[in-house]
């Protein structure tokens, strides 16, 4: 009798923590309200460092452009035009787009070659 | 003995069951969201995000492309919230161009909601009505197009960058923002109503049309500010205002290679009871 009430004990236990499981990632999972741009969905990035290239071609800041993609996080910038053009290929961004990325990208080479930050 | 005790030990084995299960759900392990979309950014990214659209508008001025660029943000007015962001951020003496910007956008999307009520106002960013603004838009996302997740993917290392582009002109509006501009117009304004010392201006092309993003540039002696149109595009595209200190003087200049108003100080008003007030101007510029 002792092991019935134990085994049904450990049940309820275990029925409990499911149930709490449940809850907790799919009835009421945590909130992310005030999440950080490195979290960003890899096509929202994109079309974030598209502003910056746009930006760029008309400013021609690099060093402003750079500042500017330290919004998506520590990644280095060369890197996130790199993979934002990627994604714009995969998303079919027109040639205009891509040729403002590749213009970023391009930039952010010479400046890494030539000893600059990027 | 034990029998007597009935099932209670169930109901708290659940409840124990149930705290493992919350602390493994919510502390120990809890749902990662690694692939969130900018309404789910914190207000002080959000504010960032909303500044590269602007600036971004100002580079192509594809207000289509700005407008569904905004609804990502997910702000109910987003004509409203980039107004109040510019006037922060000038409170706050953030950067200049960053507020010309953002008042530039604003103002564009009061105006073309305006033109066109029915649709693509900017309250109905939210509802995710379309606009149509030069047949463009933003470039799809993975909502549009089920997008491979390439967060990890390497970089080709084929891509060549092409060289053949061309940057573009800077936007007519940015252009026109420069000036110079002519005072048409200079009237007292005596109105109780208005906040005492109310320095009006409105800016305009010569066809008329209200300037947004207009610097205006307010000296008196020891001190000096700036201020733009357009803050306030639910007054007019081309509207700015500043308060004027009573016994002050001050001049004014709008844009740039403008002549410079002087002599300019708070009137003393009278009102209907005798009682005694601080009145303000309204200046009107146009471009010759």
């Amino acid at each position: 009798m002792r092991y019935k009430r134990f085994f049904w004990f450990l049940f309820s236990i275990l029925l409990g923590a499911v149930v709490g499981v449940l809850y907790g990632w799919a009835v009421n999972p945590i909130q992310y309200v005030d999440t950080a741009p490195p979290s960003l969905r890899s096509d929202y990035k994109a079309d974030y460092v598209l502003m910056v290239a746009e930006v760029y071609q008309r400013e021609q800041n690099l060093a402003q452009a750079v500042q500017r993609l330290a919004f998506l996080g520590d990644e280095p910038p060369l890197r996130l035009v790199q993979q934002a053009i990627i994604t714009s290929q995969e998303l079919g961004y027109s040639v205009e787009d891509v040729q403002r990325l590749a213009a970023l990208s391009q930039a952010l080479q010479q400046a890494a070659q030539g000893g600059g930050q990027p | 003995m034990n029998e007597r005790r009935g099932p209670w030990y169930l109901l708290t084995g659940f409840v124990i069951g149930l705290g493992l299960g919350l602390l493994y759900a919510w502390v120990l392990n809890p749902v990662e969201f690694v692939d969130t979309d900018p309404a789910s950014l914190h207000p002080q990214f959000k504010d960032t995000y909303r500044v590269m659209i602007a600036l971004a508008y100002q580079a192509d001025s594809n207000l289509g492309r700005a407008y569904e660029r905004l609804k990502l943000l997910g702000d109910a007015d987003a004509a409203a919230e980039l107004s109040a962001q510019a006037q922060r951020l000038l409170a706050a003496g953030g950067a200049a161009q960053e507020a010309q910007a953002l008042a530039l956008l604003a103002t564009a999307l009061e105006q073309h909601s305006r033109a066109l009520p029915a649709e693509g106002t900017a309250a109905g960013a939210a509802s995710g009505e379309p606009l149509a603004v030069g047949g463009s838009t933003a470039p799809p996302t993975a909502d549009s197009i089920q997008a491979v997740q390439t967060a990890t993917a390497a970089p080709s290392p084929t891509l060549t960058p092409m060289a053949t582009f061309t940057p573009r002109p800077t936007s007519a509006a940015a252009a026109a923002a420069e000036g110079p501009f002519l005072l048409r117009d200079q009237q007292q304004v005596c109105d109780p109503q208005l906040p005492n010392g109310l320095l009006q201006v409105e800016l305009a092309e010569a066809s008329g049309r209200p300037l947004p993003g207009v610097k205006i540039t307010i000296t008196w002696e020891g001190g000096e500010e700036f201020f733009y149109t357009g803050l306030y595009p639910q007054i007019s595209a081309g509207y700015a205002d500043f308060i004027l200190t009573p016994g002050v003087i001050y001049s004014l200049r709008a844009g740039q290679g403008s002549k410079t108003v002087s002599g300019l100080s708070a009137p003393e008003c009278t009102g209907e009871d005798g009682s005694r007030y601080a009145g303000g101007w309204r200046l009107r510029f146009e471009q010759p």
